[in-house]
């Protein structure tokens, strides 16, 4: 009869580290019916000519579009909201902006969006678009140039 | 041979050392001697009590012995399970670790983190409607590869 192998079954850690593989794969699912809103602020200004790295492939957009010089991203929030909730995101120099996931057919997403300054609302709108996309809101001044802000919907 | 060497080789033969050529010399002189006989008696009697001896001895001992073997063969068995068992601790501690770890992953992994770069895979927005009370607002739309903007004036800044 043959001995067991002292080391054990070689397949089995494999097994699991293919289990955790799967499951940081897999992340934190989410329903259906939730949005993730992903609101970024940029400053964009002609304050030297940095580009901001953690703006990944929109960059190259920002730059083709608009005659800034220099791009940072000052900030930078993600939220799960479910159909009918808002939820607000701080922004620069006391602004706010509100997110409220609205009902939409398949892989289309809407977002009632608010941003307002105090009192004043800045700008109220509805958007349609699909999970994954990306929508920008500038033209609020702040310091030497504007604020930028990319709205995104998983 | 004579009864000044014959001793020596009567002992030799009590202990089965003696050669052949020798124990018949030595046979040859005890049928000569009775001295000789007697004392090669006596000691050819001796080995068969002594074995008898022994044997007595050992089978009384063989109890304590058996006893013995039992308590041993009791503490190898201990020894190898005690190994068995922190061997299969060793082989398989990863296992709740690797579960922690996994754990651990989901709830801090920073894949969904604030830092991770912008990769938009549509920029096909509509715009269902847009006002403000302070501000212009102006729609810009440069082309499909280019995100829709809008695009805020306000009235008493800008």
């Amino acid at each position: 009869m043959p001995s067991p192998d002292p080391r054990g079954r070689p397949g089995a850690p494999a097994l699991f580290f293919l289990l955790l593989l799967a499951l940081l794969a897999a992340g934190p699912s989410e329903a259906a019916d939730t949005v993730t809103v992903d609101v970024g602020a940029v400053y964009a200004s002609n304050e030297g000519t940095s580009i901001d790295p953690a703006l990944g492939t929109i960059r190259e957009k920002l730059q083709s579009m608009f005659n800034y010089t220099s791009y940072r991203m000052l900030d930078r929030k993600r939220r799960s909201l479910s159909v009918g909730e808002t939820g607000e995101f701080e922004l620069p120099d006391r602004r706010t902006l509100q997110a409220t996931p609205l009902p939409a057919r398949g892989n289309k997403v809407r977002l009632s969006i608010r941003i307002s300054e105090g009192p004043r609302n800045l700008l109220t709108t509805t958007l349609g678009l699909r999970r994954g996309g990306m929508v920008l809101v500038g033209g609020p001044p702040h310091q030497a140039g504007v604020l930028i802000l990319l709205i995104s919907a998983e | 041979m004579d009864c000044g060497t014959a001793p020596g080789k009567i002992l030799a033969k009590a202990d089965g050392l003696l050669p052949r050529e020798e124990a018949a010399e030595l046979a040859g002189h005890l049928a000569g001697c009775p001295a000789c006989a007697a004392e090669d008696a006596a000691l050819s009697a001796t080995g068969p009590l002594l074995r008898a001896l022994t044997g007595i001895r050992a089978m009384e001992k063989a109890p304590a012995l058996d006893a013995m073997w039992t308590r041993v063969r009791a503490g190898i068995g201990e020894s190898r399970e005690a190994r068995r068992r922190s061997s299969w601790i060793a082989r398989w501690v990863w296992i709740p670790a690797t579960v922690a770890v996994a754990i651990l992953a989901l709830l801090f992994y920073p894949a969904r983190t604030d830092r991770s770069p912008f990769h938009p895979s549509s920029f096909d927005v509509a715009v269902e409607d847009v006002e403000s009370d302070v501000a212009t607002v102006a729609l810009v739309d440069k082309g499909e590869d280019l995100p829709r903007v809008i695009w805020i004036i306000e009235d008493a800044k800008s």
